[in-house]
């Protein structure tokens, strides 16, 4: 299918299981946020989904391309963004997006068009030609938000792109990821803040110990964790379902 | 805050940050290993090169010939045919014979009436007396003539100058007036000096210039976080690193030019302050840029040994010590090869480093030609290549992106495995556990050799050097043995537990003893045909066995062959082997151990042989689960070598043809394979408990 399409991923390095038999689907159109604490598996997945790790076992698809099949195509159909993503510090904004659009292989005129293009609609115009050490955090976001989107991917995939960022920033991605999703795009979106993804996202998975907990809207995500009344915000929820997950004999809380 | 809490919290830190530093393996290697292990061993090498090119060279007689006054001429040439081993003497020859090379040196003795003139004109002269031409009336002027760029000349000129000032007493008045004359022209000479300097510093400057290069686009990627977007692009791992390599590799190459350039240069000023001295001395600059052409390779050599060794490193520091060691080993050959003495044949053609630092000095004189270049620089592509693939395995996704986050330490393990399969680290939850007391650890096995290496270098062979035998002794049984013993102490295990001491299989013993008798044979005859050692090398060691004052049999194969087998064997395939083997495969332990073994001797022409000869007793210990077997194979090899030294067998081998050593290789290849499947088809031997001994780990 086009979109994402993961089915009972296993990621192991050595004897440590990052990821244990995890399954989602997340359609055009669809911001799905992958949610969970540190370690939960969620920056693991989503390497997979990239291309940078491969598959222990399962199976990934991106815009309808197997990535263990053709991992250099998926890459070119994938906008990879995280919150820890360094940019080329002696480089200039402008050389930096050259380079990976080139890396894209997308053609040189096309690359100019499309970086005037994105500068003008992420508003950084004026720091193209600075280099990137001094481009203050909130520019450097913009161009790493660029050097994402650049190649017009039909997927986006976003770990934790807010962290560090101030309250501006964060609101002025947020409101890029929106637009991303009106354009047709899927984007998956993994974060901690629950918050946050309540906020931004169309559907949630809860992640926890390699494994989804839990997903659906964060409406029925509520309303499953409360035993007599719906759960008071996310963060709760996701706190009865670790509990419960925690009571229960391994395996049986899988939702897949 | 109080004086006392400062000092503690300062102690404190003090005390953690030591503790922390000392934890990492890489820092121990650079701080203790590097400085203790690998500058011995540099000495040692320059030392055997210097001695083999003198002996090379004392083994060589000068040819040279002497013209003038027939009396003076024959005069001369017969005090000089009196050193038979300096010199050949020719008959007949001019000047032309030296510029040609057929002769060393020619001798001129001036005409009688030239006599006093020439004596009295002669800028740089070397005077000296000659009974032989009874002169009391003044000197007679002598002129050396040779070539200073070629060593067997400029040699020559050294012994002429010697035995025509030696043989005399102090108090004869001078009747030579010797002064010299080199047919070398300026350019050859200039090239000459040009070529001594040149290629070593080019080698050095090449790779200084892909040094941080180097780290910078590997491990700096990571530092900064750039790793994971362009690990997440559309761009398979060899073309990437191939773009790393290759700028790395552009970097250096304009730093070994501009540092070749600057040497010409430099050299063309220091002529023109040296004045007279250098005067006339002039740069090939033709063949100083073909020399340029040198640096390509090398560069990309360099730049793939370097970018593959910054991939494995996790941040700048770490990729700093990784290098630093590369570094100085890749400088060493660089540093053999400019000494000078060696010829661009044989091995040396495909010898890393060593070929392009002998190829540049060729061409520099205009000694080069067209197929060895070509060989030097494709041989030199071709591990430069490779090196290029080691650096896309290992820049691989899968390690760098793990490690950063969980921050696990690649083990030495996982380490060489990666470096020689790329493979992703397998993890053994076993080895992951606390080590026991009770066995050996492979840290333990490394300590071990690293403190018998030390003592061997600073302890035991100055006292080798003034009492041989008593020397010998002392080393071996308190150096060795005494060092397993007191290990074993301090794990509190007896020595016994410490060696597996165990009762072999008869089998095991058999194969072990055909293994002995064979192995010196097979070993001895592939080092010969590889790489032979040098004649004084041969003879250093049948002095060692058969001493000049005599030593009786008994004791010789006391001294050479039993102690050996049992101190030696109680080290390396005692602790070393068993530490090794708890950390790698046996086989691989049983390599490492050959390798240490091989090492230990102190002797690069023998490390090969003497290595494989430690692999070979490895596998025997390993197989047969007892240090005995190989305690065995080991006192009957060298008992062999003793015997044939004895009963100048050895010697009369030299003179084997063709056939008969390979009749003789094939006869021992035979016999060591029976011995081999013997000791590999034998049941384990029987430890104090009754169960097998032969895998501990498993």
């Amino acid at each position: 299918m086009e979109g994402v399409a993961i089915e009972n991923l296993v990621k192991a390095f050595g004897a440590t299981v990052a990821v244990d038999g995890l399954s989602l689907a997340v359609a055009p159109g669809e911001i799905y946020g992958l949610l969970g604490p540190n370690g939960a598996g969620k920056t693991t997945t989503l390497r997979v989904l990239a291309g940078i790790l491969t598959a222990t076992s399962g199976r990934v698809s991106v815009a309808g391309v197997d990535v263990a099949a053709d991992t250099q195509e998926a890459k070119r159909r994938v906008g990879f963004l995280t919150g820890t993503t360094g940019l080329y510090a002696r480089l200039t904004a402008r050389e930096l997006l050259t380079y990976f659009g080139r890396l894209h292989g997308m053609a040189t005129d096309r690359v100019a068009a499309r970086i005037d293009w994105i500068a003008q609609t992420l508003d950084f115009t004026a720091l193209l030609d600075r280099r990137c050490e001094i481009l203050s955090s909130g520019g450097r976001q913009r161009v790493s938000v660029a050097r994402a989107v650049l190649h017009d991917p039909p997927v986006l995939i976003l770990d934790e792109p807010t962290v560090g960022l101030d309250v501006l920033a964060t609101r002025f991605l947020r409101d890029f990821v929106r637009a991303e999703r009106q354009r047709g795009k899927t984007v998956i979106y993994s974060t901690h803040y629950m918050a946050e993804a309540e906020l931004l996202c169309d559907r949630i998975g809860l992640c926890y110990r390699g494994r989804l907990l839990a997903e659906g809207t964060p409406a029925a995500l509520r309303a499953s964790a409360g035993a007599a009344a719906p759960a008071s915000s996310l963060e709760e929820a996701f706190l009865t379902l670790v509990a419960s997950f925690e009571r229960a004999p391994p395996g049986a809380a899988s939702p897949s | 805050m109080s004086r006392g809490a400062g000092l503690s919290t300062i102690t404190l830190v003090y005390r953690k940050e030591l503790r922390e530093t000392l934890r990492d393996r890489r820092t121990l290697m650079v701080m203790i290993l590097f400085p203790l292990v690998v500058y011995p061993l540099m000495s040692l090498l320059l030392a055997q090169v210097m001695a083999s090119k003198a002996s090379k060279g004392a083994a060589h007689a000068s040819q040279v010939a002497v013209s003038g006054p027939p009396t003076e001429a024959a005069a001369l040439r017969r005090l000089l045919s009196l050193e038979t081993k300096s010199f050949a003497v020719q008959s007949g020859g001019a000047v032309t014979d030296v510029e040609s090379g057929r002769l060393d040196a020619l001798v001129v003795i001036a005409e009688r009436g030239a006599a006093a003139n020439a004596a009295a004109e002669t800028t740089t002269t070397t005077t000296t007396g000659s009974p032989a031409t009874g002169g009391s009336r003044g000197a007679r002027p002598v002129t050396i003539v040779y070539d200073e760029t070629r060593d067997g000349s400029a040699q020559a000129h050294e012994r002429l100058e010697k035995v025509l000032a030696g043989v005399l007493p102090a108090q004869c008045r001078p009747a030579f007036a010797v002064s010299d004359r080199s047919v070398a022209p300026g350019s050859q000479v200039g090239g000459y000096l040009l070529s001594k300097v040149l290629p070593l510093v080019v080698v050095v400057m090449v790779m200084l210039g892909a040094f941080y290069p180097a780290i910078d686009i590997t491990a700096g990627e990571r530092e900064r976080g750039t790793l994971e977007t362009i690990l997440a692009s559309p761009v398979s791992r060899v073309h990437l690193m191939t773009g790393k390599v290759l700028a790395v590799a552009t970097l250096a190459a304009v730093t070994g030019m501009l540092n070749l350039i600057s040497i010409s240069l430099t050299m063309v000023e220091g002529m023109r302050l040296m004045g007279g001295i250098g005067e006339g001395l002039r740069i090939p600059w033709t063949r100083t840029f073909a020399a340029l052409t040198m640096v390509v390779p090398s560069a990309f050599l360099f730049a793939s040994v370097m970018v593959a060794v910054g991939a494995m490193a996790r941040g700048f520091k770490e990729a700093q010590n990784l290098l630093t060691p590369i570094y100085f080993l890749c400088i060493t050959p660089a540093m053999v090869a400019g000494l000078g003495g060696y010829e661009l044949t044989g091995v040396a053609l495909v010898a890393p480093v060593v070929n392009v630092t002998l190829l540049a000095r060729a061409i520099v004189l205009g000694t080069a030609r067209i197929g060895p270049a070509l060989l030097v620089i494709a041989s030199t592509l071709v591990y430069g290549a490779l090196a290029l693939g080691l650096a896309a395995r290992l820049y691989d996704s899968e390690r760098l992106l793990y490690s950063d986050a969980d921050d696990r330490r690649l083990s030495l393990r996982d380490w060489l495995r990666r470096l020689a399969w790329g493979a992703e680290p397998a993890r053994d939850p076993s080895s992951a556990a606390r080590p026991n007391i009770n066995t050996t650890t492979a840290a333990d096995a490394l300590l071990l050799f690293g403190l018998a290496y030390v003592l061997m270098f600073f302890l035991f062979f100055p006292l080798q050097a003034r009492h041989p035998q008593l020397g010998l002794l002392v080393t071996e049984w308190v150096g060795l043995l005494g060092l397993v013993a007191i290990y074993a102490r301090a794990t509190r295990r007896t020595l016994r537990q410490v060696l597996v001491l165990e009762r072999p299989a008869g089998r095991a013993l058999l194969g072990a003893a055909l293994c002995g008798l064979s192995a010196w044979a097979v070993l001895g005859l592939l080092a010969q045909w590889i790489a032979p050692a040098p004649r004084e090398l041969i003879e250093n060691l049948r002095r060692q066995i058969l001493p000049p004052g005599g030593r009786s049999l008994a004791l010789t194969i006391l001294l050479m062959a039993v102690t050996p087998a049992i101190c030696e064997e109680a080290l390396f395939r005692g602790p070393i082997l068993r530490g090794l083997a708890t950390r790698v495969s046996p086989l691989a332990a049983a390599a490492l151990t050959g390798l240490l073994f091989g090492l230990f001797h102190f002797d690069l022409w023998r490390l090969v042989p003497t290595g494989l000869l430690g692999v070979l007793l490895s596998l025997i210990a390993w197989r047969a689960g007892s240090i005995v077997p190989s305690m065995l194979a080991h006192a009957i090899n060298n008992g062999c070598l003793v015997m044939l030294a004895q009963l100048g067998l050895d010697e009369r081998a030299e003179t084997l043809g063709t056939a008969a050593e390979v009749a003789l290789f094939a006869t021992a290849v035979a016999v060591l394979a029976t011995g081999a499947a013997l000791v590999a088809t034998s049941p384990p031997a029987r430890g104090p408990s009754g169960g097998s001994s032969r895998r501990q780990k498993e």
